[in-house]
């Protein structure tokens, strides 16, 4: 066992943890943020990227003593409203805490750019993926504020789904792009 | 994964003697990205894994004096790509930006790519082709391994396993006009099923001085087509016939038989057009300097 303190989204997270624990399993486990999905455990869906000291990372695929002492941030950070936790939920529960997804628009309040992108251009269906493909997506198009479809498509080349055929992802990621880096003219 | 404790030493004599202590038992562990893989399959069961990530020795690019390119083991594809070196050093980086995906290159790193020694990972077949030399440090001593003494013919590396590999050194940017790398994959974030690197340098007439060509995946470490880089000294590069020379790099690298699986021979193939391609670029990148 080891004694190690993660900072998940600006919050210290202080475990006792196996050696063998993942980061992914201190951030669902320990930190109790399940946004993150645990999908094949092999870093080929991507469903797991979380931004660990400013690049992203499959999380299956690094221990977490790996990043003790680091900064990491989930699906959870890109808006504020998802770091309510929900205890109990029912419909009346989730009214409460989310506003419907029609009434948001993309600030940091409600919603980022990207996730009212993904909302707008439906690029989630089952949603398993949807985690994974903001992380990685954010990181890239804070990188890259001008890409090209061809582009945003290797971004994405790690990060599988199975609903989409991926069109629909691409479209909100180059509406998010426009959105995040508006024009100077 | 099978249980296993966890060292991050702070010094690199420390991590040393850490791995003197436990050779046989003891992984070390950079990004890793391939180590990880083989704990959570158990194919690998480490009693002691050791992270460089601490080690300041290993990490960070420079230039030194004598205008190598000395990189550090532990410095991540992504950073590779991120830089911007001069001359023919760019093709480095423009491979580290095109392997793997995105959230792999973070973590993973060049010195744990080449100590996994897969032969279908792009640095070993591309380092082979630039003429690159390995840093390794041991408690018994420090000592320097070319690119081709370093990948072991019968797979994996030269490597002992009390050693650590430091840096890597690329040659100057005088030491050669042109350096191309091409591969063939089915998906973009996997491994390739055949690459092809070329490196070129010219005489003071124009004319090729020496050649490098270097066919990766085809074997269980980069191959050589030593008879073939050969032959190309003296040419001219504009007088390449590039289809050629591809054949001839195939037959002697991957030659093509019939009786042998589908595989190889498409690979066989695939090397043809590969060299052709990287041939043509690394001709272009030599005349234009």
């Amino acid at each position: 066992m080891a004694r190690i303190t993660i900072h998940v989204n600006g919050r210290a997270v202080s475990g006792d943890v196996d050696e063998r624990m993942l980061l992914l399993e201190f951030i669902r486990d320990v930190a109790g943020l399940t946004g993150t999905h645990a999908g094949c455990y092999e870093a080929r869906c991507g469903c797991c990227v979380v931004e660990m000291d400013g690049a992203s990372v499959k999380s299956c695929n690094v221990l977490a003593l790996q990043a003790d002492g680091l900064s990491v941030f989930t699906v959870e950070s890109m808006s504020q409203q998802r770091l309510a936790p929900v205890e109990h939920i029912t419909t009346q529960s989730l009214a409460g805490v989310y506003q419907p997804l029609e009434a948001m628009s993309s600030n940091s309040r409600d919603l980022h750019p990207l996730q009212a992108a993904f909302h707008r251009c439906h690029a989630l269906q089952c949603g398993f993926c949807t985690p994974g493909m903001l992380m990685v997506l954010k990181n890239f198009l804070e990188e890259n504020p001008r890409p090209s479809r061809e582009q945003v498509r290797m971004a994405i080349s790690g990060n599988l789904c199975r609903c989409t055929g991926y069109q629909h992802i691409v479209d909100a990621a180059m509406q998010a792009a426009a959105v995040m880096h508006p024009d100077p003219a | 994964m099978t249980p296993f404790t966890y060292r991050r030493p702070a010094h690199l004599n420390e991590a040393v003697s850490l791995l003197a202590a436990g050779t046989a038992t003891t992984k070390l562990l950079a990004g890793g990205q391939s180590l990880l893989l083989a704990l959570k399959e158990r194919a690998l069961r480490p009693t002691c894994v050791l992270s460089l990530a601490s080690l300041s020795e290993l990490a960070g690019v420079r230039t030194a004096s004598d205008g190598c390119l000395d990189i550090g083991a532990t410095t991540t594809y992504a950073t590779l790509a991120r830089s911007s070196f001069s001359g023919w050093h760019a093709e480095i980086a423009a491979v580290a930006g095109n392997l793997a995906d995105r959230s792999v290159r973070s973590l993973g790193t060049i010195g744990g790519g080449i100590c996994q020694a897969d032969p279908r990972f792009d640095m070993p077949t591309l380092l082979t082709a630039a003429g690159a030399r390995m840093d390794l440090v041991a408690a018994s001593g420090r000592r320097c391994l070319a690119a081709d003494e370093f990948f072991n013919a019968n797979g994996g590396t030269h490597m002992t396993a009390s050693e650590i590999l430091t840096r890597i050194s690329i040659p100057a940017v005088q030491a050669l006009d042109a350096l191309a790398f091409e591969k063939f994959r089915f998906r973009a974030f996997e491994a390739a099923v055949v690459s092809v690197a070329c490196a070129l340098k010219l005489g003071g007439d124009g004319r090729i001085a020496s050649a490098r060509l270097v066919v990766g995946a085809v074997a269980k470490a980069p191959l050589k087509a030593i008879a073939t880089a050969a032959a190309l000294v003296g040419r001219r590069p504009a007088d390449l016939r590039i289809e050629e020379v591809g054949a001839q790099v195939a037959a002697e690298v991957a030659p093509l038989r019939a009786e042998q699986p589908l595989r190889q021979r498409y690979q066989s193939e695939l090397t043809i057009s590969l060299t052709a391609k990287a041939l043509a670029r690394a001709a272009a990148q030599a005349r234009g300097n």
